[in-house]
């Protein structure tokens, strides 16, 4: 039953890493391609992690686990948001069938700062 | 606070009666030590915030893992499909009158579930930037991201 | 033949295969570009992929020091991502 419930976890850790990793090449555009990256490889990796603790079952590895899970949860988003902003103000480009950009709209009325 | 050092105490407590400090015996020695906490409220005189603030984060914490799940299977479909159904795009959102801290879980929390990544904070404070990718009408996200993520985060925080 | 056979050591040989697909696929990503901002992306994928691998391979060795390897490349990731995203930002061209 144990075992199970471990290759059920890898599988779908894995599987959802290898979606990041085809969305990271399918998909148009930078900001898409960060939504797979870096949201979908975090599902994946805690799968993984779940994984690996389930099956040592020992206490410092479940702690650790948990240690490494927060401490991606915590690190994806500020990461992603970084980037997102310094591509945005050095100019890359949304894809050519974005509905709307309101941040260029709020630059243009001279609420946020130029580039 | 106060309710939660006396419970964490009564879980180690209860580990060490057990005779093992694992994982498992730690969380059921804080599941005991919250339903006998919560019996005896009325005699020791404790704040009652405690017991619901548990409660919303557990209920958090479901509802973000359920909305990551969703939400990432949705950017799957996407990924795995031929035709593109994505429709992205920046939208304004307001965080008026929130703290620092409230701002910064929220966005980290947006950045969290696929489908919406936080850009950038206005230099005012006042509005947040969010990169959506399947935007059918700005106001309607708005609205949904107001009615699911922010209310359940500040039910969590204050 | 298949006396050895179990769940989880065939699982792991498959998401291992799976993950090492991945790394391939985002290696082609930060080969081709077409900005900056795409390739940081990319090897921040690579660096979670890698990790994975590391958990992978912990669970295969039966030996849990290798998740500590796995915290410091996520760290040292983490770190680059950020340097990378400053560096862009004061660069000011994609």
């Amino acid at each position: 039953m144990r075992e199970i419930l471990i290759a059920l976890l890898l599988w779908t850790g894995g599987l959802f890493m290898f979606i990041a990793a085809i969305g990271i090449v399918r998909l148009p555009g930078l900001y898409m391609r960060m939504h797979a990256a870096t949201k979908v490889g975090t599902l994946g990796i805690s799968g993984l992690i779940l994984a690996a603790m389930l099956d040592f079952a020992d206490m410092a590895v479940t702690t650790q686990g948990f240690l490494v899970i927060i401490f991606f949860y915590l690190t994806a988003p500020i990461a992603a948001h970084m980037i997102s902003r310094a591509a945005y103000y050095s100019g890359v480009k949304m894809v050519a069938h974005s509905v709307v950009d309101e941040l260029k709209e709020a630059r243009e009325n001279g609420e946020e700062k130029k580039a | 606070m106060k309710m939660f050092l006396v419970n964490i105490i009564l879980a180690l407590i209860w580990g060490a009666m057990s005779g093992e400090m694992t994982f498992a015996s730690f969380l059921l020695g804080y599941i005991v030590g919250y339903i006998l906490l919560l019996l005896t409220q009325r005699f020791t005189g404790a704040e009652s915030r405690y017991f619901g603030k548990v409660w919303h984060i557990l209920l958090f914490i479901v509802f973000f893992l359920k909305e990551m799940l969703v939400a990432s299977l949705r950017v799957a479909y996407d990924v795995l499909t031929p035709t593109h159904h994505n429709r992205p795009g920046i939208i304004k959102y307001s965080v008026e009158g929130m703290t620092d801290i409230e701002i910064t879980l929220l966005a980290k929390v947006i950045s969290l579930t696929p489908g919406t990544l936080t850009m950038d904070v206005s230099e005012d404070g006042k509005w947040i930037y969010i990169h959506a990718m399947f935007i059918d009408d700005p106001d309607v996200l708005r609205q949904a991201i107001k009615a699911t993520i922010e209310k359940r985060l500040m039910e969590v925080l204050r | 033949m298949f006396a050895e056979w179990d769940i989880v050591s065939a699982s792991t040989t498959g998401v291992m295969f799976l993950l090492w697909t991945a790394i391939v696929l985002a290696m082609y990503r930060l080969i081709r570009g077409p900005s900056l901002p795409d390739r940081v992306v990319a090897l921040d994928l690579i660096a979670i992929l890698m990790v994975g691998v590391i958990v992978i391979h912990a669970i295969t060795t039966d030996q849990p020091v290798f998740l500590r390897a796995a915290i410091v490349v996520g760290l040292v990731a983490y770190l680059g991502t950020i340097a990378f995203a400053y560096f862009i930002e004061k660069r000011g061209r994609p």
